[in-house]
């Protein structure tokens, strides 16, 4: 019996990763096919191959070599940069899982990325650091390392509170999330556009003729390299990605280990049982939706916190695609917030690949983007996926009507 | 077999097996022409699955199907329709954002020119719900009528279909005994019509009022086919479950002692009906009693638990709960104060249906400094209660504690939510329909259960729609009728049809404060 159990829950596990798998594979089989079908039509086959190495393993790629071959071996720039890239869209992965799992749809996360940003560009800016500092005139104790805490905070904070407007509708008057979430969205690129306009940090940042660049590295404030720029040197990485993996686990812990995440996802799974039980669930799908904008914000503030990164402001802001990204994120991780690491990971590799295509073949970055495209539609029916490989092994099926009758037998031998 | 009767249908043999388990066991159903056939089975029997199988939705490994006498494919619930065989499921199938006439008429619509006809279908609905008795309100939506109402739906679909195989799945589970007593009228009526019913029920009284024949079921085998005429009650449930079974439950004179629950003058406003769903409700429940609720469904019943366990607001009045005022608590608080409630709808308000038994064992009591340690769940401590629960209260389920609660029967969630609520030992029980959609074994256990809790010393106040379950089980019946209770009696000293005049706004006592 208890081996049965586990046993059914580790099939449980493996095929949701097994169908996230096969959905990835499909995936770079497509982007293979469209590479092939350009080269066959356009280039030539030998180009067609050298894509299609590229498309799986571009992150491995090191160049051309005299010969003018294609190289491979461990490129610490490109893991590194890998690393880099996912931080955001880790974030913005596990914003929209922890929403997920407590019955929301948080299509908000551009919207709290953005406030987040904003915050914490005006936090790192405005504090001045001792870097900032001009005896005499502008005496400055604080080291940037504290500004640079207070304003991944202040990200984060943002963040949630952008996030808790969507939730305060839906807890109090019931509007749909989604709808409140896609308002929030645009009003948030409006009033970051009018934020920066209205604030003085113009005066301090550099500008060129269509715009303000705004870089946290006037003030000193840098996220920490945390030993990573000696693992991959020459690469964009730093500690953003611990951060990064430290909040999955921490999400993780939250959703599986705690009475606060039992709570939530009793809300999203049945709010009416979760009301008879007692739990608030109002203040639950605010707190939830509130999280899920922290981790957002986080997102943002960890980008342009960056040091190697620079925020350009003009008189228009559109909406930051790290959070649309966080949706096939976490549909690829089936919303498990250690799964939303390996997913996120695995998108920013994609965009390392198709860097490599662009630079080393005729080929172009965007057949990474139809890869995306077809592993997200993919994901989408990784249930149907799931039942597929159900088919395959038809024995580990539970369907209702077993349990049902083996309660009965069971019923029958214990009579 | 030459003058073997006319069978509208006939399933011969058939076996369906699911991975581990057959469901079906060379299983034989006939089904003359114009016959009430009953299927009784405890849940789990395999009734179920059969009917599935006539209904297309399985396929069996062995066995064959006919109609009339010739064998016929039945791959899906079209070729059932087109067959002619129409069913009423037990879970309904409704959407609820539409109206009452449009579930009807939804896959059977008439249209002319790509619109919809919808006068001539009204007029048919309603010819059929006259000449049945079915009432429903055609233009009310799903979501906003009452359960009863929606099992009238899901007849008047049948019917509208023009189905000359008709089968029941559990038709009576949520009707009151008048209705129940208009059903069977329906059920006759339809028969001297030429229809046949197949009629898939544990309850006994109405398979032996009702039926012509009884086929019955026991663990996916089939046990036998009898005429009703010829067995008793105590023979069919023996058969059914396979050792004898007490029909009647049996308890000691009770011996009240003092409130536990004191209800003044409650109020509740209805959202859907401008005026109050319950009306100056006053009594009292005693510790060591079984005070009933009894009426027929859709009363008020349902807004005055909402407002006594805290779900609804009540507009007015006091709710005294071991001597303290509780109407302005939280849920929580309430269920903290001394109160457990065992839900009417095990589905939506008793259990997270996607979390796992454990985790439902413990829905009331996760926050409990035993079960978690500054916010973090005791996993070991939840596992050994939970297996403690389904142990002591004999919860099956195919993996113990981690099975996911919407794999489980009927029976084994409410004996979960049972357990749990018991468990949680507090002075007043709230029952709501404990035995809703169970079959005898598990009403017997259901019963002994809450006598035993009033034996125990505990108030409990069950509500009912079950007159057999209301005169078996309690000390003191109130009847409500329209949110207020128009009565109050010693079920020693009072019949059913007394009860079922009160209960139709027939009668009416003059009011005073039970005490």
């Amino acid at each position: 019996m208890n081996e049965n159990r586990t046993s059914f829950w580790k099939k449980d596990g493996t095929r949701s990763v097994l169908a996230s798998l096969i959905s990835i594979l499909i995936g770079l089989a497509v982007g293979s096919l469209i590479i092939l079908l350009l080269g066959i039509f356009n280039t030539s086959m030998k180009d067609a191959w050298e894509g299609i190495r590229l498309v799986f393993l571009g992150l491995f790629s090191t160049g051309r070599n005299t010969a003018g071959a294609l190289t491979f071996g461990f490129n610490g720039i490109n893991f590194g940069n890998m690393l880099f890239r996912a931080t955001p869209v880790i974030l913005t992965g596990l914003s929209v899982a922890v929403a997920n799992k407590t019955g929301l749809f948080n299509i908000g996360a551009p919207g709290q990325y953005l406030m987040g940003t904003a915050a914490t560009l005006f936090l790192a800016l405005s504090i001045p650091s001792t870097k900032m500092a001009i005896p005499g005139v502008n005496p400055s104790s604080i080291p940037p390392i504290a500004v640079w805490f207070i304003a991944l905070l202040g990200g984060m904070l943002a963040g949630a509170a952008w996030g808790a407007i969507p939730g305060l509708l839906k807890a109090l008057l019931n509007i749909n999330e989604v709808i409140a979430c896609i308002m929030t969205n645009w009003i948030s690129a409006n009033l970051v556009t009018w934020f920066f306009d209205v604030s003085n940090l113009k005066n301090i940042v550099e500008n060129t003729k269509s715009g303000y660049i705004y870089k946290t590295t006037i003030n000193g404030v840098a996220t920490p390299k945390m030993g990573l720029d000696k693992i991959f040197p020459g690469s964009q990485v730093n500690g953003g990605i611990i951060i990064a993996i430290l909040l999955a686990v921490a999400v993780y812990i939250l959703l599986t280990r705690t009475t606060l995440g039992y709570e939530l996802k009793a809300c999203g799974a049945n709010r009416f049982a979760a009301r008879y039980a007692g739990i608030k669930d109002k203040r639950n799908i605010v707190l939830s939706m509130a999280i899920a904008g922290a981790l957002a914000g986080a997102g943002g503030a960890l980008y342009y916190l960056a040091g190697n990164t620079e925020f350009f402001w003009s008189t228009y802001q559109s909406l930051p695609a790290e959070g649309f990204n966080g949706i096939p994120v976490a549909l690829l991780a089936i919303n498990n917030p250690i799964g939303v690491i390996f997913a996120g990971a695995f998108m920013s590799m994609l965009n390392i690949s198709g860097l490599q295509i662009t630079n080393l073949t005729s080929f172009n970055e965007y057949i990474t983007d139809v890869i995306i495209a077809v592993i997200v539609y993919l994901s989408a029916f990784s249930l149907v996926i799931k039942l597929m490989l159900n088919g395959r092994k038809k024995k580990r099926a539970a369907a209702s009507v077993v349990d049902d009758a083996k309660g009965a037998d069971k019923g029958g031998s214990k009579a | 077999m030459e003058n073997a009767p006319q069978y509208v249908i006939e399933m011969l043999h058939i076996t369906k097996e699911f991975p581990g388990i057959k469901a079906n066991d060379d299983i034989t159903l006939q089904l003359r022409k114009g016959e009430i056939h009953a299927l009784l089975g405890e849940n789990g029997a395999g009734k179920s699955t059969l009917m599935s199988v006539l209904f297309g939705l399985y396929q069996p490994e062995e066995g064959i199907i006919k109609k009339d006498g010739r064998e016929v494919k039945i791959n899906n619930p079209n070729d059932a329709t087109a067959l002619h065989i129409g069913m009423v499921h037990q879970h309904f199938k409704l959407i609820d954002v539409f109206t009452v006439l449009d579930n009807i008429i939804l896959g059977a619509e008439d249209t002319r020119m790509g619109f919809l006809q919808k006068r001539e279908a009204r007029k048919k609905v309603q010819q059929l719900s006259d000449r049945y008795g079915l009432k429903v309100d055609l233009d009310a939506k799903i979501e906003d009528i009452t359960v009863g109402m929606q099992q009238r739906v899901e007849i008047l679909k049948m019917l509208y279909r023009d189905n000359e195989v008709l089968i029941f799945d559990e038709p009576t589970a949520v009707l009151t005994p008048q209705e129940i007593d208009e059903l069977m009228e329906i059920m006759r009526g339809l028969v001297k019509e030429g229809k046949s019913i197949l009629f898939i029920s544990h309850k006994l009284n109405e398979i032996m009022s009702v039926a012509d024949r009884v086929t019955v079921l026991r663990k996916g085998r089939y046990v036998g086919t009898v005429d009703t005429a010829d067995v008793t009650k105590e023979e069919l449930s023996r058969m059914m479950v396979g050792r004898p079974v007490q029909l009647v439950v049996e308890k000691k004179e009770a011996h009240p002692a003092e409130p536990v629950l004191r209800i003044r003058n409650l109020h509740v406003h209805s959202k859907l009906y401008k005026k109050d769903a319950v009306k100056d409700v006053s009594f009292d429940v005693r510790a060591g009693e079984i005070v009933c609720i009894a009426g027929i469904d859709g009363n008020g019943q349902s807004e005055f638990i909402y407002a006594l366990t805290g779900l609804e607001k009540a507009s007015s009045g006091t709710i005294e709960l071991c001597g303290k005022d509780i109407s302005s608590q939280s849920i929580r608080q309430r269920g903290l104060s001394g109160s457990s409630h065992i839900p009417e709808d095990r589905h939506k308000h008793g259990l997270v249906l996607d979390y796992t038994l454990e985790q439902n064992m413990v829905l009331q009591s996760y926050f409990d400094p035993r079960f978690q340690n500054h916010g973090f769940i005791r996993f070991g401590e939840v596992r050994s209660y939970a297996e403690k629960l389904i142990e002591d209260y004999d919860v099956r389920s195919g993996q113990g504690p981690v099975t996911i609660a919407r794999s489980m029967s009927g029976g084994n969630q409410q004996k979960a939510i049972i357990a749990r609520e018991i468990d949680r030992d507090k002075p007043l029980i709230i029952a709501v329909q404990p035995t809703r959609g169970l079959d005898v074994g598990a009403i017997e256990n259901v019963h002994r259960q809450l006598v035993a809790q009033r034996d125990a010393g505990k108030a409990v106040l069950l509500v009912s729609l079950e007159l057999d379950e209301v005169m078996n089980l309690s000390d003191r019946i109130l009847v409500m009728y329209e949110g207020e209770i128009v009565g109050e009696f010693d079920p020693k000293k009072v019949t059913v049809e007394e009860l079922g005049l009160y209960m139709a706004g027939a009668k009416k006592q003059d009011k005073e404060v039970s005490a």
